[in-house]
């Protein structure tokens, strides 16, 4: 039971993980109706940013809002970029650019940092404590906490403040937001800003137990695409709830499945997808579109 | 007969001399390099089928990489446990892979274009992994090794009186998959100009109304998901008889990547396109590392840049230049241009064609 | 110097041309309507002012150009536009698609006033404050609009058939709602409408489009009285 419960509580703090990463690809899909298949590379990337600061000697607590803030200014400048000059283009010409941008971002990383795995320092010691019997580790109780608290602000900035209503309306509603006045290809970029800062946090979580290199968020991503596919690839609470599922499910899937073990957690995310595009493709929380004609 | 070949317009005399020059090739250059090609036709043929699946039904794979391990994989495994001809069981790693590529076909139908690059792409990463696992029969993570066959004697003496030298295993190997490809590339040609073609079509332009004409959306899409894993099953048993070995690690995500690069920037739906985006695809990263600092126009600092940043990041920007201001691929860039010059040519007065028509709202 | 003026806009989508030459004028708080029959081209018209199409020609709000002016930026200076289909925000809440009205606006004392009045105007909207714009009836989505428009405090609305597909109740209350905006706020009003009747009820002056073309213009008194104008071009 003991074990159980620890890695339950093992598979949350992962959980938590995914759940920041799929955030960021659902606010991408929202705005533009495009999986952003480049999301994990930005994320790996921005967490090389914060390495090199945190190396320059800025503690760790300070480079890590520097580097979403960074993050934030990074996305933006992709969407203007890259991404703006394409946006009435067929979807199949958006997902080639995702891919190019993270073939690039890749090589990018290797280039300026190498290929050699680097550890990256944890804002929480790996001690354990007991809780009721269970033993359960800072660094997993940290990742929910960071994770949770990033989730939450995204969710008050998104619903209550005024400039996460023009988000929401210029990335549903472009046409009619425009006649409101709101400046929609601005709110565009914002939006990519804002996913590149959240994924940036699952990759800041995700290094102290992967180690950081340019293909660490590879897997990772897939397991995103899965929570956001779970949750609904349109909602937001979709995407944290679905982090969540994937998270225990795939740790506990390798803790007790014999068949599985370490090396097809994987197949497991992969399996998920299949399972919930087969079954119920809108997710838990989405809603079936119509059919445009 | 030669009334047809006079009449023969002037598209087909090009098709004559690229494939006479293709089967004269490697009389004149290294063995090396005609390996080189082989891997460049081997890829064609892979783009080509997903090229019907993508630019002609309209369905979106980012996992075509999957399907070419499977079809090495069958063919490495009949060779080596089975000791079948490994040249015999291209045709049968092709079936299969065909089948299952059929099979996929069928959840695949109710998929939106990008749920279906996703579930694709999480294949493609999972693929790797899950080949290691049956290792009894896969030869786990060190894979198979093969055995490549020595040209017949047939072929020897052909060679040998063309040429004078001996004919190597590669340049063997080199003919075995530019038949293979002249023959998918002639069948690709033929499904497109007829029935199934034009159904594919109708049905990626608008599917709904595809549906109220009478065309069976279910079976075309299925046939066409079938037939695009018949060619990346071909594919993948001509580059396990290529490499002379089969292993999980090449196959990465980034084959399947490669792939869909390689359609897109030849040009979707259109038969020369496929062999354009593999030249692409296979060169490309290859020569950006080496071309770019050996030009002495570029000043020193780019140069040594972008020879250490290494093909990724070249390849990357390239792909992404490519998509912003050429999304239609070579072949379209081809196509613009010559347009261009007819109108030149022919008077700006003639037809004014009128803006393209928005895409077709896909779901 | 009108508020709004036209001069000889042609317009049109891709190389077909929908206009061919419009001119009108919206004077300062005036009425004005614009009518004809479907595809006569006055939905394109207002689409011209607020830069959903591309137009030839000239179009001066307060004397400025409005030329290759961005659609959120002609907003800005006082235009809004209530398009074909009401424009709605369904993934929003009644409240949010308010709140985009009046978002632009830093007078909160008198962004108070105007909710009060809006809410006084459309009591169902203040009941159904919290709920999902989709779930509003026809008439109450085009309310919705009408307070939207209202609470960006424009000094031009440009309304896209507020009548069609409500039934003849609705539709009475809300021009009386339109002719209170006009005649307590100042708000000059540009009216696309089929239904010619109660439009000429609420304006000044009317301006009646065919084929692209402006083919009557007048009083809206005049054309009201004038029997060939009513049955040629306004089918009653």
């Amino acid at each position: 039971m003991q074990e159980f419960l620890q890695q339950l509580v093992g598979g949350l703090a992962i959980g938590g993980i995914f759940a920041s990463l799929a955030l960021a690809l659902v606010l991408i899909y929202n705005a533009m109706g495009l999986v952003n298949f480049a999301q994990g590379e930005m994320a790996m990337l921005a967490t090389f940013v914060a390495y090199a600061l945190i190396n320059r000697g800025m503690s760790y607590w300070i480079a890590l809002p520097v580097t979403l803030v960074l993050a934030f200014g990074g996305g933006i400048v992709i969407q203007r970029v890259v991404i703006r000059p394409v946006e009435k283009a067929p979807i199949l010409t958006l997902v080639i650019i995702t891919l190019g941008l993270a073939t690039l971002l890749n090589g990018l990383a290797g280039f300026i940092f190498g290929y050699v795995p680097r550890s990256f320092p944890s804002a929480f010691s790996a001690q354990t404590i007991d809780l009721l019997g269970v033993f359960i580790s800072y660094r997993d109780l940290g990742v929910i906490g960071v994770s949770g608290l990033v989730l939450l602000a995204v969710y008050l900035l998104l619903q209550h403040t005024t400039v996460g209503l023009t988000l929401r309306a210029a990335a549903h509603h472009p046409e009619a937001s425009r006649l409101l006045g709101v400046q929609v290809s601005w709110m565009l970029a914002l939006g990519w800003g804002l996913a590149a800062a959240v994924g940036a946090v699952s990759g800041i979580m995700v290094a102290p137990i992967l180690l950081l290199e340019p293909n660490m968020m590879q897997s990772i991503i897939i397991y995103a695409f899965a929570a956001a596919v779970l949750g609904g690839i349109e909602s937001p609470i979709g995407a944290v709830v679905g982090g969540l599922i994937v998270g225990v499910t795939v740790n506990l899937a390798g803790a007790y499945l014999p068949f599985v073990g370490g090396d097809l957690q994987l197949a497991v995310g992969l399996a998920i997808i299949i399972v919930v595009l087969i079954i119920r493709p809108n997710g838990l929380f989405g809603r079936a579109a119509a059919r445009r004609v | 007969m030669l009334q047809r070949i006079r009449r023969a317009p002037p598209r087909y005399w090009l098709v004559g001399v690229v494939v006479l020059f293709f089967i004269g090739f490697p009389t004149v250059i290294s063995s090396f390099l005609a390996s080189e090609w082989a891997q460049a036709l081997i890829l064609a043929i892979a783009i080509m089928g997903l090229n019907i699946l993508v630019g002609y039904s309209g369905q979106l794979s980012l996992g075509h990489g999957a399907f070419m391990a499977l079809g090495a994989y069958t063919s490495a495994i009949l060779a080596h446990r089975f000791k079948m001809d490994l040249v015999a069981t291209i045709p049968i790693a092709g079936l299969l892979t065909g089948m299952v590529g059929f099979v996929f076909g069928i959840p695949a139908l109710r998929l939106s274009a990008l749920y279906l690059a996703l579930a694709t792409f999480a294949l493609a990463v999972v693929t790797p992994s899950l080949i290691k696992r049956p290792a009894e029969l896969t030869g786990g993570v060190q894979g198979i090794i093969l055995t490549q066959p020595d040209p017949p004697a047939f072929a020897q003496s052909a060679y040998g009186f063309l040429t004078g030298t001996a004919m190597t295993s590669d340049q063997w190997i080199y003919y075995i998959c530019l038949f293979c490809a002249l023959i998918l590339l002639w069948f690709a040609w033929n499904l497109v100009r007829h029935r199934p073609g034009r159904a594919m079509r109708a049905i990626r332009d608008g599917e709904v109304a595809a549906a109220a004409s009478g065309v069976n959306i279910a079976g075309y899409k299925t046939l066409a998901f079938g037939i695009s894993a018949f060619y990346a099953g071909i594919a993948g048993a001509l580059f396990a008889l290529a490499a002379g070995f089969v292993s999980p690690d090449t196959f990465p995500v980034s084959l399947s990547i490669q792939l869909l690069v390689g359609a897109v920037v030849g040009g979707l739906a259109s038969i020369p396109g496929p062999l354009l985006g593999a030249v692409f695809a296979y060169f490309l990263p290859i020569e950006s590392s080496q071309w770019v600092p050996n030009q002495s126009w570029i000043p020193d600092q780019i140069a040594s840049t972008v020879k250490n940043a290494g093909p990724a990041v070249t390849y990357g920007a390239i792909l992404i230049l490519i998509m912003i201001f050429a999304p239609n691929g070579i072949v379209g860039l081809l196509h613009r241009g010559y347009v261009a010059l007819n109108r030149r040519l022919r008077g700006a007065a003639d037809r004014e064609t009128g803006q393209m028509p928005p895409n077709p709202q896909t779901v | 110097m009108a508020l709004l003026e036209l001069e000889e806009v042609r317009a049109g989508y891709g190389p077909t041309s929908v206009l061919h030459g419009i001119s009108l004028e919206v004077p300062d708080g005036g009425v004005v309507s614009l009518l004809g029959a479907n595809g006569a081209g006055k939905t394109t018209t207002l689409r011209a002012i607020t830069g959903g199409v591309r137009w030839t020609g000239d179009i001066r709000f307060r004397g400025r150009s409005l030329r290759r002016m961005a659609t959120e930026e002609i907003v800005r200076r006082g235009i809004a536009h209530v398009p074909e289909g009401r424009g709605i925000c369904t993934e929003l809440t009644v409240d949010e698609n308010l709140r985009l009205g009046s978002h632009l606006r830093r007078d909160a004392p008198e962004v108070k006033k105007d909710y009060d009045r809006v809410f006084e105007y459309f009591p169902v909207l203040k009941q159904r404050r919290r709920l999902s714009a989709s779930t509003l009836s026809g008439g109450e989505q085009q309310m919705l609009a009408l307070a939207r428009a209202f609470l960006m405090r424009p000094t031009l609305m440009l309304l896209d058939e507020p009548s069609l597909g409500l039934a003849p109740i609705i539709v009475r209350s809300i021009f009386e709602i339109i002719r209170s905006i006009n005649e307590t706020s100042q708000v000059a009003v540009l009216l696309v409408e089929q239904n010619a009747r109660i439009a000429l009820d609420l304006s000044m002056t009317a301006y009646v489009l065919e084929v692209g073309r402006v083919a009557v213009h007048g009083a809206a008194a005049e054309l009201r009285g004038d029997d060939s104008v009513r049955r040629s071009y306004l089918g009653y």
